[in-house]
């Protein structure tokens, strides 16, 4: 993974909300019309999307999950919920937040 | 409403809590509307339904439906603007947890009310428009509202609305959907939702008029395909296709009394807003009872649950919990029973009923009739 993509910073598109579902024991994420349901990892990483990098992301992680490089993973992850139009990239060079 | 799984499988823990519960609610405030869209799903008959909750029960219907399960609320109608309390219902919709979408029609959507929409906690705005064109749109809603239309756009953009462009696609709009795309882009909207008519309710009376022809609907998909490729992440683009075009039925509401229900503006509970109209059945009312027993109780959710009331072909059918029958209006509508199978299915006996109505969508249309609240019909003209 490139350099400048770690430095990324992911956030939740307008109106995207993330919600834990007592009832039904799930993590969600809510939009409008919509509602994905994410898994562990899926949640933690969401739950994570303010004002941190991808590496920032990556490094809290591996706190809580498997010492593996999840950067690969994150970075898909990630992806796959900015083609649905769920998070945005916003690009910060000065990361406002240490972890 | 969408759902779907990400990154893999997610164990659900089961206990002994009664399942199916809803996701989303579709609270229809009012069926009183300023527009007169000839695709409308409300009844027919909406002079007969002018009774309306008042503040206070739509409140303990939207904390009833949190209760209950429901994560989402869609405020609708007609046009839920124009009922005074909408502000008041929205804050109730945020304190009870839920997430609230809004459809407006937008002529009455000044700054003022949007901004007060948003500070009651309202999460995302979705705004109809008709048709690129402003007196096409004027035309077909049968009032002047495009010009409040692009204002309420660009008002709920500067208040950082997530906003939604809605257009109903049908035979007599689909040449210019190339720019209803590029007006979405224009008015920087975040999701453009191209739903081609459900032919229920209003819909159903004007079919012939609004039905288009297969060229008309390939060209669609096309246009789509390309606009998607443009737009990339900057647009969402949702294109609903037309069902009668379908091998198969829609999985409609992801199938009666399982993840979806609607209060309509008198209180009455239904699967999905057009069921009403299915005369061999009773609704029951939020008047008579909480949601929560209505829901698991109530022998009209029941009905067509699952998958044991179904008869053949779908009872055998390996598709019998993927579209659950289809449509159970669709199949009053075309058949005259709403226990058989969706008729837009290529294996229901009333398969034909679709093929000749597709066969007369090739020829010319007739004019449409506006919805109105009175008894009396005014006919638009060509």
């Amino acid at each position: 993974m490139k350099e400048f993509q770690m430095s990324l910073q992911p956030v939740l598109a307008r109106g995207v909300r993330y919600r834990w579902d007592e009832f039904r024991q799930q993590h969600q994420l809510l939009f409008p019309e919509g509602l994905l349901v994410l898994n562990t990892t899926g949640a933690a990483i969401v739950r994570l999307c303010h004002n941190r990098s991808i590496e920032q992301i990556r490094n809290k992680l591996a706190q809580s999950f498997s010492d593996a490089d999840l950067g690969p993973d994150i970075h898909e992850f990630l992806e796959r919920l900015v083609e649905r139009g769920l998070i945005q990239w916003c690009a910060d060079p000065e990361p406002r937040l240490q972890d | 409403m969408e759902q779907r799984t990400i990154t893999g499988a997610q164990s659900t823990a089961k206990d002994d809590r009664m399942e199916p519960r809803p996701f989303a609610l579709l609270a229809e405030l009012t069926y009183r509307c300023p527009l007169h869209c000839p695709y409308c799903s409300n009844p027919l008959q909406l002079a007969k339904y002018r009774n309306e909750l008042d503040t206070s029960t739509w409140q303990r219907v939207l904390t009833e439906a949190s209760a209950l399960g429901v994560v989402q609320v869609h405020f609708s109608g007609g046009e839920p603007l124009v009922r005074p309390d909408v502000v008041e219902l929205v804050a109730t919709a945020r304190a009870v947890d839920l997430y609230s979408n809004l459809s407006t029609g937008a002529t009455t959507a000044d700054p003022q009310i949007l901004a007060n929409l948003r500070e009651a906690g309202l999460d995302a705005l979705q705004i109809s428009l008709l048709d690129a064109r402003e007196a096409e749109n004027d035309f077909f809603a049968g009032a002047p509202s495009f010009k409040q239309k692009q204002s309420a756009v660009r008002a709920a953009r500067q208040l950082g609305f997530p906003i939604t462009l809605n257009v109903v696609l049908h035979r007599q709009n689909l040449s210019r959907l190339q720019e209803i795309i590029d007006l979405a882009v224009t008015w920087q909207v975040d999701r453009l939702e191209l739903a081609h008519v459900q032919y229920t309710g209003w819909a159903f009376q004007n079919r012939s008029a609004l039905l288009p022809s297969r060229a008309q609907v390939e060209s669609a998909e096309q246009i789509v395909a390309n606009a998607r490729e443009r737009t990339g992440d900057h647009l969402q683009i949702l294109h609903v296709l037309p069902d009668y075009f379908q091998e198969y039925p829609k999985t409609c509401l992801n199938g009666w009394g399982r993840t979806f229900l609607t209060v309509a503006p008198d209180g009455v509970v239904l699967p999905c807003q057009t069921a009403r109209e299915i005369p061999q059945l009773c609704f029951p009312n939020v008047q008579d009872g909480s949601l929560e027993t209505i829901w698991f109780h109530d022998p009209v959710f029941q009905r067509f649950r699952g998958t044991d009331w179904m008869p053949e072909p779908c009872r055998s059918c390996d598709r019998r919990e993927i579209d659950y029958g289809g449509c159970r209006c669709q199949a009053f509508l075309l058949a005259g029973d709403p226990a058989v199978t969706d008729p837009v299915c290529r294996l229901s006996p009333h398969h034909h009923l679709v093929e000749h109505e597709l066969q007369q969508a090739e020829r010319a249309s007739p004019d449409f009739a506006y919805r109105v609240m009175s008894g009396g019909e005014g006919l638009g003209q060509q």
